[in-house]
């Protein structure tokens, strides 16, 4: 369990998050929904212990100012946003970086295909060979993600559940592997592990997310399960637009909902 | 497949798409063979004719007196002239190109290079500093270190640069190019000036050291110096392979390093410490050597990639070679005089700095 108490952050002075509470728990998908600038990616990089933050984070029950760099890459990995690179790694290269901590989980003679196997997942077969600089911005965020995988392959280790932090993972991807990817987190969560997932499409984050947080002008608007915490009243505070859930468009108009896929 | 083009020869039947390791392997053994053979060109090139042949049977049956192959005249040239200016070489080629690929994999950018950004420069300023005024001002330092002194201050300069560099070109964990550059440009400037300084109240005798050594020069190579400075630069290199993996997480950021179990900022200073104290050796025994750290750590990349596992040792083996050859080059060119070997590796380097710098200028933003 991932539990954060009363947390803010602020940067060069500014305070960007301010007294957020919030927990994801082992089996579950939690995910931060918020308008942009709400401090959603901020509070991701405390709870990976990337910024420096007041209040208390604990990951599986220890405190994270506590833990050394390599104890807390064991119980999870995170996805960024972007990564760009300057040098001319492949992606296998890229993707067996995820194994420098050596716990990936699975016995020690599976780690050398575990790259390839993480690479299928995200269905970037054959991928291998290529370099990563000459690749989309979407194949580039699903080589990262394989990356991150194969950081902690096994959801959980030691009798501990490991956890998935992803700031934006389908931000550029085609709706296919939106969806891919979304069942790979829903997977890994099945399995015992937990996910924390910045997502900004609602109707994927109904779909998929246990618990979803809502974040607003750097505080905790709402958190509960989808069918709470997705109302008209909230999207209209926080997201400063008057919709309506739920209902369906006039009869000649289009849509097309990820919850439709068969 | 761009990938599979390059993934060439070695192996493309046993070895996963993608992983270059086997190649890099090959390549570093051809490149143990390279060194062998450019000290043995090294040691028998010159006035003297000493063979190859000559010199490796004397080697083998040297430790029987009388049964020696040279003559005695071949033998000191070949033992006390040539083998520790061979040795110094390989040791400050070595050091150079590694310290270029670590300062490369630091800042996460392919141009920078200790002789570009200005460590050579603080280097240079903290070894004047002793030869001038180590009878006089810091005469009680020179006096408790001794021969140390010098590799000791080269590397509180390199150090001190360093430091500094890496403060103003590094803001939230991302280090722009642009400031990397400048800053090291400004801060190499003022080094200068400051060595200029104390160059102006160099006497006769000091003026002629310091203007040869300036250059770059392996000329003046002993077993002493090699004494000095080789400890310092051997175990400056053999603590870099164990940054190697750090090195290559760090290509994805500093934050992302960090993520996957580096501790980051130890990883900094390290790597930080190591490579000053390696190109403050190197700089207090040859002066400045340029392009070394970039042209080295560039050509293999093209080669075996950028993992740092096989690029480390990869780039002490090449920078050894190179710097062996360019030496032979610097020794016959304008032959009975001698070149200073830091115009051979600029005139041959900065063209190849130029050739990246096209080639790269879609890919670097500045």
């Amino acid at each position: 369990m991932i539990e954060a108490r009363d947390v803010s952050v602020a940067i060069c002075g500014k305070r960007i998050v301010t007294h957020v509470d919030f927990a994801a728990r082992p089996g579950e998908i939690a995910a931060i929904v918020g308008p942009n600038g709400s401090g959603k990616t901020t509070f991701l990089k405390a709870l990976s212990g990337e910024l420096a933050y007041t209040g208390g984070i604990a990951l599986n029950g220890c405190d994270l100012k506590a833990m050394k760099p390599v104890e807390a890459a064991t119980y999870r990995a995170v996805l960024p946003q972007a990564t760009t690179l300057s040098f001319p790694f492949t992606v296998r290269e890229i993707v067996r970086l995820g194994l420098v901590g050596g716990r990936s989980g699975v016995l020690p003679g599976e780690n050398a295909r575990l790259p390839e196997r993480a690479l299928a997942r995200v269905d970037l077969d054959g991928f291998a060979g290529r370099f990563y600089q000459e690749l989309s911005g979407g194949e580039q965020q699903r080589v990262q993600l394989a990356r991150v995988l194969c950081q902690v392959w096994a959801p959980v280790l030691d009798g501990k559940p490991r956890y998935l932090f992803l700031d934006e993972p389908v931000s550029s991807l085609d709706v296919k592997h939106q969806l891919i990817i979304m069942d790979i987190a829903r997977d890994f969560a099945r399995r015992g592990g937990g996910v924390v997932a910045i997502l900004h499409d609602l109707n994927l984050t109904a779909m998929y997310a246990d618990r979803i947080h809502v974040m607003h002008r750097g505080r905790l608007a709402a958190a509960g399960a989808p069918q709470h915490v997705l109302t008209d009243e909230l999207i209209e505070k926080v997201f400063d637009c008057r919709l309506k859930v739920g209902v369906l468009p006039a009869a000649n108009m289009p849509f097309v909902l990820p919850q439709s896929a068969a | 497949m761009a990938g599979q083009s390059i993934a060439g020869a070695a192996g493309r039947m046993t070895v996963a798409e993608g992983d270059r390791s086997a190649r890099a392997r090959l390549v570093i053994l051809s490149l143990c063979l390279a060194l062998a053979v450019s000290v043995l060109l090294s040691l028998t090139s010159g006035a003297s004719d000493a063979s190859a042949v000559g010199v490796v049977r004397d080697w083998l049956t040297g430790a029987v007196p009388g049964d020696a192959v040279l003559s005695a005249r071949d033998r000191l040239i070949v033992y006390d002239i040539r083998l520790p200016r061979a040795l110094l070489g390989v040791l400050i080629g070595a050091a150079l190109a590694v310290s270029g690929a670590v300062m490369q994999g630091l800042f996460r950018n392919p141009l920078a290079d200790p002789g570009l950004i200005g460590v050579s420069a603080g280097s240079s300023l903290g070894a004047v500093a002793v030869i001038v005024l180590g009878s006089t001002w810091l005469a009680p330092l020179t006096s408790a270190l001794g021969t140390l002194a010098l590799p000791l201050a080269a590397f509180t300069g390199g150090l001190a640069v360093t430091l500094l560099l890496y403060r103003v070109a590094t803001r939230h964990g991302r280090t722009s190019v642009a400031s990397m550059l400048l800053a090291g440009l400004a801060l190499a400037a003022l080094a200068m000036a400051l060595t200029g300084i104390l160059i102006f109240m160099a006497d006769d005798r000091q003026l002629r050291d310091l203007t040869f050594w300036q250059l770059g020069s392996l000329a003046g190579a002993t077993w002493q110096k090699i004494g000095s400075v080789g400890p310092v630069i051997v175990l400056a290199l053999s603590a870099m392979p164990f940054l190697a993996r750090g090195l290559n997480a760090l290509a994805l950021g500093e934050a992302t390093a960090g993520h996957l179990g580096i501790p980051v900022q130890r990883l900094k200073y390290t790597a930080i410490v190591g490579v000053s104290a390696a190109v403050g050796a190197s700089v207090a025994v040859s002066g400045g050597i340029g392009f070394v750290g970039i042209v080295v750590p560039h050509l293999l990349r093209l080669l075996i990639g950028p993992d740092n596992r096989y690029l480390l040792p990869a780039s002490a083996l090449l920078g050894g070679s190179l710097l062996l050859l360019a030496d032979a080059v610097a020794r016959t060119i304008v032959a009975p005089a001698e070149l200073p070997i830091g115009i051979v590796t600029a005139v041959a380097g900065a063209p190849f700095f130029l050739w990246i710098l096209l080639r790269k200028r879609g890919v670097i933003d500045l």
